[in-house]
């Protein structure tokens, strides 16, 4: 199964400072070892990418929480 | 000797109790009718031990750490915490753990052939204070819950919870004592969370599910793979471990659903069952 250790990475951290976004900026990724394509999709708050890519959906509906129409 | 009095297997969904008036109110009607049934008869079992079967939802378990099943020490749990009160609208309050009875369960596990890890820092969310809100509003006996990782695959497979289960109802049948035990596992049925199918709920799955409970008969659901799961129940599917870990501990027990509910707006198939000889 696919799944990505930076992105959880990110993602976890992010999700425990309790922050909410719509993308993550560059300094939400500073220091984080993650791919170019990882970087574009937490950028750009590309869930469905995210997901494609490896992250953990329940990281990804945390932490994006405003991407979701439900 | 120690008796098991009560089961219990229920969904947990955060918006279950947080979000009530998003849903159809005679779809909550109906599950919450549920799940007072469900009270009543817990009640009446009167318990002085609960076993939960529950997972983590990654708030406390990162991905550098993560174990396939983790027994719970602490001395009390915040459930719901503060902070996580006004979400789950459940006022906060602190429930007692049974930190003696895990370690005693360590021990056994290590003689049984079942290496679970353990916790003295847990940090609960819904899989204890949403069932718990419904089933033990007032007075909540020495909680135990058994956390097992149905949220960061690779999973432990259903046979192997289910084989985990049942040692820790040949466990707690072993005690020395008159301890009246129930046992209560959260989650499921099918959702879709976080996934580019969030929102999606599988009616005909779940029922699936509950038909093969009401039959005492796991052993189809013993066989599904992670990714049957995955594309019939979602990802938030995969709790249903907890239930088969529940029903491991009670062979032969049968599963009355009292309530299920798709409900849309809590994505989410919510069912309460009372699990009974």
């Amino acid at each position: 199964m696919k799944t990505s250790y930076a992105l959880n990475k990110v993602l976890t951290e992010v999700a425990r400072r309790h922050a909410m976004k719509d993308r993550l900026s560059e300094e939400d990724i500073a220091g984080y070892t993650v791919s170019a394509e990882e970087r574009a999709a937490l950028t750009a708050g590309d869930i469905a990418k995210l997901y494609e890519l490896g992250a953990n959906p329940y990281l990804i509906r945390r932490v994006f929480r405003s991407r979701f129409r439900v | 000797m120690a008796e098991i009095v009560a089961a219990a297997l229920t969904s947990h969904a955060p918006m279950i109790t947080g979000r009530p008036d998003v849903s159809k109110p005679e779809r909550r009607e109906r599950l919450y009718a549920g799940f007072r049934e469900l009270q009543r008869r817990l009640a009446a079992a009167r318990p002085d031990l609960l076993v939960l079967f529950v997972n983590d939802h990654l708030q406390n378990f990162p991905y550098s750490n993560m174990p396939a099943f983790c027994v719970g020490l602490c001395e009390t749990y915040d459930a719901p915490s503060a902070g996580a009160a006004g979400f789950m609208k459940i006022p906060a309050r602190t429930i007692a753990g049974a930190p003696r009875v895990g370690m005693a369960v360590l021990e056994a596990g290590l003689e049984a052939g079942f290496d679970l890890a353990y916790s003295y820092e847990i940090e609960s969310w819904d899989e204890l204070a949403v069932p718990l809100s419904f089933l033990a509003p007032d007075r909540v006996p020495p909680v135990l819950p058994i956390y097992t990782n149905c949220a960061a695959p690779p999973l432990p497979t259903p046979r192997r919870c289910h084989a985990m289960g049942a040692f820790v109802g040949d466990f707690l049948r072993a005690r020395p004592g008159a301890e009246r035990v129930a046992l209560i596992a959260t989650g499921g049925i099918s959702h879709w969370v976080g996934t580019p199918e969030t929102g999606r709920i599988n009616s005909d799955w779940d029922h699936w599910v509950l038909d093969h409970i009401g039959r005492a008969d796991p052993e189809p659901l013993l066989r599904l793979t992670h990714a049957d799961i995955e594309r019939d129940g979602g990802n938030g599917g995969q709790e249903i471990r907890n239930w088969l870990a529940l029903l491991g501990a009670v062979p032969g027990w049968k599963g009355d659903a009292l309530a299920y509910e798709p409900v849309t707006e809590w994505i989410t198939g919510c069912a309460t069952v009372w699990v009974h000889p």
